[in-house]
């Protein structure tokens, strides 16, 4: 090129049957071979949640829970993880009731934004499920793969570590707080 | 972003792979391997050398072993950074990978078959028909090279991987295993001077694991990594060093980041009989970067120095 | 306060014991209002003002606003109204609206620096299976733009591409991978021109400038705009016997590097008007051009802003593929959603201008700096975007902090084949207040006194005017510079660490809000319009167009209403998502959102309380002005237990006057002089800031490790320190990007070598120093409860910060942003072969010995901390212009005392051949002045 056309002409990917449980739901879905796991659970399964930054595993917005362990979905191949458990931001509330380090993260200020808030999220909570006293250097180094523009980590360290201080149970949960109330399209248009 | 359209084959063991890959050559298909996939995905999306195959190592069982003197090719670099039985270097130099979510993908054999880096070429399939392609991803036509224009014969693209130059200086040997069968050499001699070609793997052949000696638990060094943030960045440059506790004679020295391959700087270490000094000149003199990564080239050919001095410090 | 005055209700001494007297503990009947609690809370005195009776002390002096107070949420840290929708997942951004049977679009993007679009071929694409509609530049010829007076931009190419990525066609199909295919079908023919990449170049005159602006153009060069500013008199500068600073800088462009990618879905409803969900920052604006291009009538257009995944200015521009989606889902009667890869926000950007900056400071014998002097020359890229505002922030922005003997300013815009350069939190404030505070750095070090004091001694005071016209109100210059400096430890640490170490001081100064609204018709409109809605149960709606983009704006105005109204928050709802429903707002932009809307929320939460109160008195017999309200009940200040809830206040309301609802405004007061240019910069408030930074050099690597900092910002009246501490630390965040390591890179072929998040690098959490956010409250006497900006103001100072502390830690200075460790090598090594140094740790580091201004500094700026108290408390109300410094009379205009001194705004034909880089813009002349112009 330039002006002349580049087309690849490789034929399409075959589709598969793509299975997992997300967020304790058993789904099964037809993929494309070469799909990515962040575009079937964003396209398929209504997980938007996981967001989309980068696309290259440099800003971790697409973080989520593979077998309890955190993992940029865009940077996953989506049938590589067949029959794995996978936890998005969805799936972390108990129900109605927020998660301590959703709690905390509204609390102290640890989304600002709130785009880079699921990848967060997930990787914060892969942490304190294996760390319940987890060190500043520990945290850190748990959210490295994120990228905030908003809040300069501050605030989401502190928020992390209050939530820790949930699981050791030194301080309480807030109760009356709950996800139930969140309105799903706070403020949304009719569609 | 959109992936190319490709198949995605999943082995469940070692030979499975092979036949694939064997199957895929007779039919005169071309494909890739893929390990963790943080290395060839972001290049794929940006349609970068994609090929119609793509074989996944992730399905085989006992390619992710870890211990002392050998490391399975799948084995994730987060395990690696936080495994006690790997020895300090190596596992310091894969704690020190891009991001800590990166590492939970990232695998050993990925990064010692890390493609070669140039902000010519890693950009979007758009962004390179702006420059009219390059000659690592020409895309059929005959592209000259950017960085050093005017010849199109040598790729100049810089590998940096941070973990070849601990397993060189810790003297590790590579495990290929191919249609062809299995190879063992050492991993000085795995790559090949030129950024398309990066090593010796031939069509097929994909690497198994790595062993080291069995004296490696006796060795000590360290590892140093020029980058402008503690995260995601790879490195600029990077020295690596080691020794015999106790026996300065036996330094090895190696370097990655400043050239298309990592590469241990054995003449230079032996002509400087030792000399700390010495050898940061000696290798200073012998490298010479381009600018094809985020810093200078004079800058990380000045920086080898430093990295050396402090790799050496005991 | 009367002495039989009962503030806090059941406190009395006549406190019944069976608990009903007790009016914090009276419950409410069902249904009652205010959902989880069911029992009346106790004003919280620890937030209501002293002198209201409360306990929350106020050192600014009283506010107007004062006796609204409730103590229910202002001045408590607050956590977003809209963070469970963001914890859960469930906030909805650009690409998260799926509609139904939507199609995807996808840009053509022109890969040349500059070229003439000759012909377009669209047939191979609309023949692919799957594409439903494709369009090019032809379907919509009408010019928009941000700015009314800088229209420069089309929905797609009409005649040329002026960027690589600039738009030149768009495709929709029924997916993504059909789309890509499209678009690479699209055959366009280029005549390739001769680009610009150096804006320097941008100066010369050329046969084909990037845009051509008829009798207006100027010569035939890339500038786009030019400024020339002269207050007082230029000699001054000349004299540079005492102290005298040169400083060129080079800033490089960076971008805002917000999380989520441009989205954006445009659908036309069964009723054929247009529904486009868009992150905008400013839906209004993006509104107006919307029906410019699409020629539809604005009311035809329902703009839905969707969550913002973080503007920063980013997200402020009306943007083509807006413009995009909509034409493609006209043609195809589908929703059509196109959502950005990395690479093509960079080639959107509207980022911060790549700069050229040559600043001129020189002091007197007092240390008062007499000759200041800006010359700017500011990179545009491909389009005009904000860049006619930023022309002029580059150099009025400098105006204060500091009292000034003279100011002189040259700025120039040019366009290049770059993508566009915008607004960016900061917006042209930055990097001129990095060279200026640097500068000041350098004077003191001539001078030999203390950087802190050198500033301490030459502050405006509050309530006064600055060289060129501003009105300052409130300000927390002093305090913050004061804070600062003890929370630090600077007087220990200042020029006294060893190698390797240095500590550094910035300030900064921001409008808040800007005083002229970017259109301004009709005359006289005003600024922000919210409107209020109470239910029957007692919830609140609030309806405001002001765009939260994360900072908190729709919980910065849900405080206010709760906080005049002593709601509980959760019964405060804000409606902003949509025009349809929303009065007309300007938008997120100029930090002016919680200074605007929320006094016009004040305005109408009042309107609602008087009707409250109005009816609970005649319920109750009693005047209005005698009842106290709080949460849920008005009840009478003497005795509590008389008293109504409020839902029986807001029934007997309804039932006398109908629903209760209510709308205010706000408009800036009349202000600012007269001159061309008067009105770039003037807000109704500024805010301050000061910070001390600490760092880390590596002398062998030049690698800088920011540890600590110190960073006092006035934002007035902290409405919730939680979200004001957000935006300090958060703007320390990408200011230390600008000034470590982001930077837009083009490389020898002028092309943008790293749109992307792995070499576009910004700070990761380990890049993070320590942030002692500190919150100087000033209460500005017109902002909402005394509040002013936190969001922008905060970013400028961290950089000049970092660089003096950079230069105390290895006495180099670098004045090329980002300090990337080979610039930084590159100095040291530079000055070891100058002093033939062999080891970097051998560097001589500077010291200081204090000379004999010192003792007059600190002399001077007690007397003016004097000064400054008073007038902030308004115990003097004298007026007060800069100049009162060098001896002027407050009370009459400079050129009236002085026979030198100038206002001038154009230069005159002595002066052309002794200007700076930009300056040499003035002397070329508009084609209107030529003879056979084009």
């Amino acid at each position: 090129m330039v002006g002349e056309e580049h087309v690849s002409m490789i034929p399409a990917a075959t589709s598969k049957v793509w299975s997992a449980e997300v967020n304790g739901q058993k789904h099964e879905v037809i993929a494309k071979s070469n799909s990515i796991l962040l575009d079937v659970l964003r396209d398929k399964t209504g997980c938007l949640g996981v967001k989309r930054g980068c696309d290259m595993g440099t800003c971790g917005c697409c973080t989520v829970m593979i077998d309890g362990v955190p993992r940029l979905s865009c940077l996953t191949m989506a049938h590589e993880v067949n029959g794995c458990e996978i936890t998005t931001v969805e799936g972390l509330a108990n129900g109605s009731h927020l998660a301590p380090i959703q709690q905390c993260f509204a609390e102290h200020g640890g989304s600002q934004c709130g785009f880079c808030t699921p990848g967060f999220l997930v990787a914060s909570q892969a942490l304190l499920n294996n760390n319940a006293n987890p060190t500043e250097k520990e945290i850190s180094c748990a959210i490295e793969g994120n990228l905030c523009r908003c809040t300069g980590y501050q605030q989401i360290v502190q928020s992390i570590q209050a939530a820790a201080a949930i699981h050791r149970g030194e301080a309480d949960a807030v109760t009356s707080n709950n996800a139930a109330h969140s309105d799903p399209h706070p403020d949304g248009p009719e569609m | 972003m959109l992936m190319p359209p490709f198949e995605l084959h999943q082995p469940k063991s070692v030979s499975e792979a092979c036949t694939i890959a064997k199957e895929l050559m007779l039919a005169g298909d071309e494909f890739d391997w893929i390990a963790g996939g943080t290395d060839l995905i972001p290049n794929y999306k940006w349609h970068i050398n994609s090929k119609p195959h793509v074989i996944s190592l992730a399905g085989i069982d006992g390619l992710s072993e870890i211990s002392m003197t050998e490391i399975g090719c799948m084995a994730r670099l987060h395990d690696i950074a936080e495994s006690e039985d790997v020895h300090p270097i190596v596992s310091d130099a894969a704690s020190k990978v891009a991001s800590s979510l990166i590492r939970r993908n990232a695998t050993l054999g990925g990064n010692l078959c890390l493609d070669t880096r140039c902000f010519w070429f890693n950009q979007t399939e758009e962004w390179r028909s702006s420059i009219d392609w390059c000659h690592k991803c020409d895309c059929g036509t005959g592209a000259d090279c950017r960085v050093i224009p005017n010849q199109n014969e040598l790729c100049v693209a810089t590998y940096q991987g941070d973990i070849a130059p601990t397993l060189m200086v810790l003297d590790a040997s590579v495990h290929l295993i191919g249609p062809d069968g299995t190879r063992v050499m050492p991993l000085v001699e795995f790559y090949k001077l030129d950024g398309m070609t990066r090593n010796v793997l031939q069509p097929g052949e994909f690497m198994l694991k790595i062993t080291l000696p069995d004296d490696v638990a006796d060795w000590t060094g360290s590892y140093r990594k020029l980058r402008v943030r503690d995260s995601w960045d790879f490195p600029e440059a990077g020295a690596a060093a080691a020794w015999k506790k106790g026996d300065r004679t036996t330094l090895r020295v190696a370097t990655t980041a400043l050239e298309s391959i990592p590469r241990r700087h054995d003449t230079e270490v032996s002509e400087s009989n030792g000399d700390v000094k010495a050898i940061c000149d000696a290798v200073f003199k012998s490298t010479k970067p381009v600018n094809n990564t985020s810093l200078p080239p004079r800058y990380r050919r000045n920086m080898i120095k430093v990295l050396i001095k402090r790799a050496c410090e005991e | 306060m009367s002495k039989d005055y009962v503030q806090q209700a059941g406190m009395n001494k006549d406190v019944r014991v069976d608990g009903k007297r007790v009016a914090g503990k009276l419950r409410f009947n069902p249904p009652g209002s205010g959902g989880s609690r069911p029992e009346m809370a106790e004003r919280d005195l620890e937030f209501i003002p002293e002198l209201e009776g409360g306990n929350e002390p106020q050192p600014a002096g009283a506010h107007s606003h004062d006796s609204f107070r409730t103590g229910t949420t202002v001045g408590k840290r607050t956590p977003l109204v809209d963070a469970n929708a963001k914890v859960t997942g469930q906030a909805w951004y650009g690409d998260d609206i799926r509609l139904p049977n939507e199609i995807i679009g996808r840009i053509v993007r022109s890969p040349y620096h500059y070229a003439k679009v000759k012909s377009i071929d669209t047939t191979k694409a609309e023949e692919l299976p799957g594409v439903i509609a494709v369009s090019t530049g032809v379907d919509a010829p009408s010019k928009f733009g941000v700015l009314p007076v800088t229209k420069d931009e089309h929905a797609m190419a009409v005649e040329k591409v002026r960027h690589v990525g600039d738009l030149v066609a768009c495709v929709a199909a029924t997916d993504e991978e059909t789309a890509r295919q499209a678009a690479a079908l699209i055959e366009v023919e280029y005549e390739v021109l001769d680009a610009i990449h150096d804006p320097k170049k941008g100066l010369l005159d050329v046969d084909e400038p990037i845009h051509w602006r008829g009798p207006y153009h100027i010569g035939s060069t890339n500038v786009q705009k030019r400024v020339f500013q002269e207050f007082g008199d230029r000699e001054s500068l000349e004299d540079t016997t005492k102290a005298f600073h040169n400083g060129k800088w080079k800033f490089m462009g960076v971008n805002h590097g917000f999380t989520e990618p441009h989205a954006v879905v445009a659908h036309w409803d069964s009723n054929g008007r247009l529904q486009l969900y868009t992150p905008q920052q400013v839906p209004h604006y993006a509104h107006r051009a919307l029906a410019t291009v699409l020629e539809v009538p604005m009311h035809q257009i329902n703009v839905i802003r969707t969550f913002v995944g973080g503007g920063f200015g980013g997200k402020s521009d009306p943007f083509p593929h807006e413009m995009c989606a909509a034409i493609l889902a006209r043609k195809a009667g589908r929703p059509v959603r196109i959502t950005f890869d990395r690479e093509e926000v960079f080639w959107v950007n509207r980022g911060r201008h790549p700069s050229h900056i040559e600043v001129k400071i020189n002091a007197n014998d007092d240390a008062k700096i007499s000759g200041f002097e800006i010359d700017a020359l500011i990179d545009g890229g491909g389009f005009a975007s904000f860049g006619h505002v930023t022309s002029y922030y580059n150099g009025v922005l400098a105006t204060a902090p500091y009292e000034l003997g003279s100011f002189h300013y040259t700025g120039a815009r040019v366009w290049t084949n770059k993508p566009a350069s915008g607004a960016m939190r900061g917006h042209g404030a930055v990097n001129t207040r990095c060279a200026i505070e640097v500068g000041l750095d350098d004077i003191a070090e001539k001078l030999q006194v203390d950087p802190i004091d050198l500033r301490l001694a030459n502050l405006l005071p509050p309530h006064s005017k600055t060289i060129t016209g501003f009105r300052i109100t409130s300000n927390g210059m002093r305090q913050a510079l004061e804070r600062v400096r003890e929370g630090s430890n600077w007087d220990e640490k200042f020029r006294k660490l060893p190698i390797g170490k240095g500590i550094g001081i910035g300030c900064g100064f921001f409008i808040s809000g800007s005083g002229l609204p970017i259109h301004w018709d009709p005359h006289n409109f005003p600024h922000a319009t919210v409107h209020l809605q109470i239910d029957m149960d007692g919830g609140v709606t609030v309806h405001t167009g002001a765009a939260d983009i994360g900072q908190g704006s729709s919980t910065a105005v849900a405080q206010v209403v709760a906080e005049v109204l002593a709601l509980p928050l959760e019964m405060v709802h804000v409606r902003s998502h949509e025009s349809d429903t929303s009065p007309v707002d300007l938008g997120s932009y100029s930090s002016r959102v919680t200074f605007m809307n929320a006094n016009a929320a004040i305005g109408a939460a009042l309107e609602i309380r008087e009707k409250l109160l109005n009816a609970a008195g005649e319920m109750l017999e009693l005047p209005p002005e005698k009842l106290v309200l709080n949460d849920r009940r008005i009840y009478f200040k003497k005795d509590p237990t008389i008293g109504v809830s409020y839902l029986d206040a807001l029934h007997k309301s309804q039932e006398d006057i109908g629903a209760l609802i209510a709308s205010g405004a706000y408009r800036t007061p009349p202000m600012g002089g007269v001159h061309k240019g008067a009105a770039a910069g003037l807000a109704p408030a500024y805010s301050f800031s000061a910070y001390v930074a600490e760092v880390e050099v590596d002398v062998d690597t030049g690698l800088i490790k920011c540890t600590d900092v110190w960073a006092a910002h006035d934002c007035g009246k902290a409405l919730n320190p939680l979200a004001v501490e957000g935006q300090i630390i958060g703007s320390c965040h990408m200011g230390l990007g600008q000034v470590l390591s982001e930077q837009m890179v083009y490389g020898r072929t002028g092309h943008l070598q790293n749109p992307n998040f792995l070499e576009y690098k910004i700070p990761s959490v380990h890049e993070m120093p320590n942030v002692t956010p500190i919150i100087i409250e000033s209460c500005d006497p017109e902002g909402p409860f005394g509040a002013k900006e936190a969001g922008e103001g905060p970013l400028l100072p961290i950089l000049p910060a970092v660089v003096n502390a950079v230069y105390d830690a290895i006495g180099v200075r670098v004045n090329d942003l980002p300090l990337t460790p080979d610039k930084v090598w590159a100095a040291i090594s530079k000055k070891m072969k100058r002093e033939k140094i062999d080891d970097a740790r051998d560097l001589p580091v500077p010291r200081l010995d204090f000379s004999e201004l010192q003792k007059k500094l600190i002399k001077r700026s007690a007397e003016h901390k004097i000064r400054d108290s008073r007038r902030q408390r308004r115990e003097d109300e004298g007026p007060y212009l800069n100049g009162v410094l060098f001896g002027l009379d407050p009370t009459l205009p400079p050129e009236e005392q002085d026979e030198t001194w100038k206002i001038s705004v154009k230069p005159d034909s002595s002066q052309l051949d002794n200007l700076g880089l930009a300056g040499t813009a003035w002397t070329k002349k508009e084609q209107r002045h030529m003879e056979g112009g084009k």
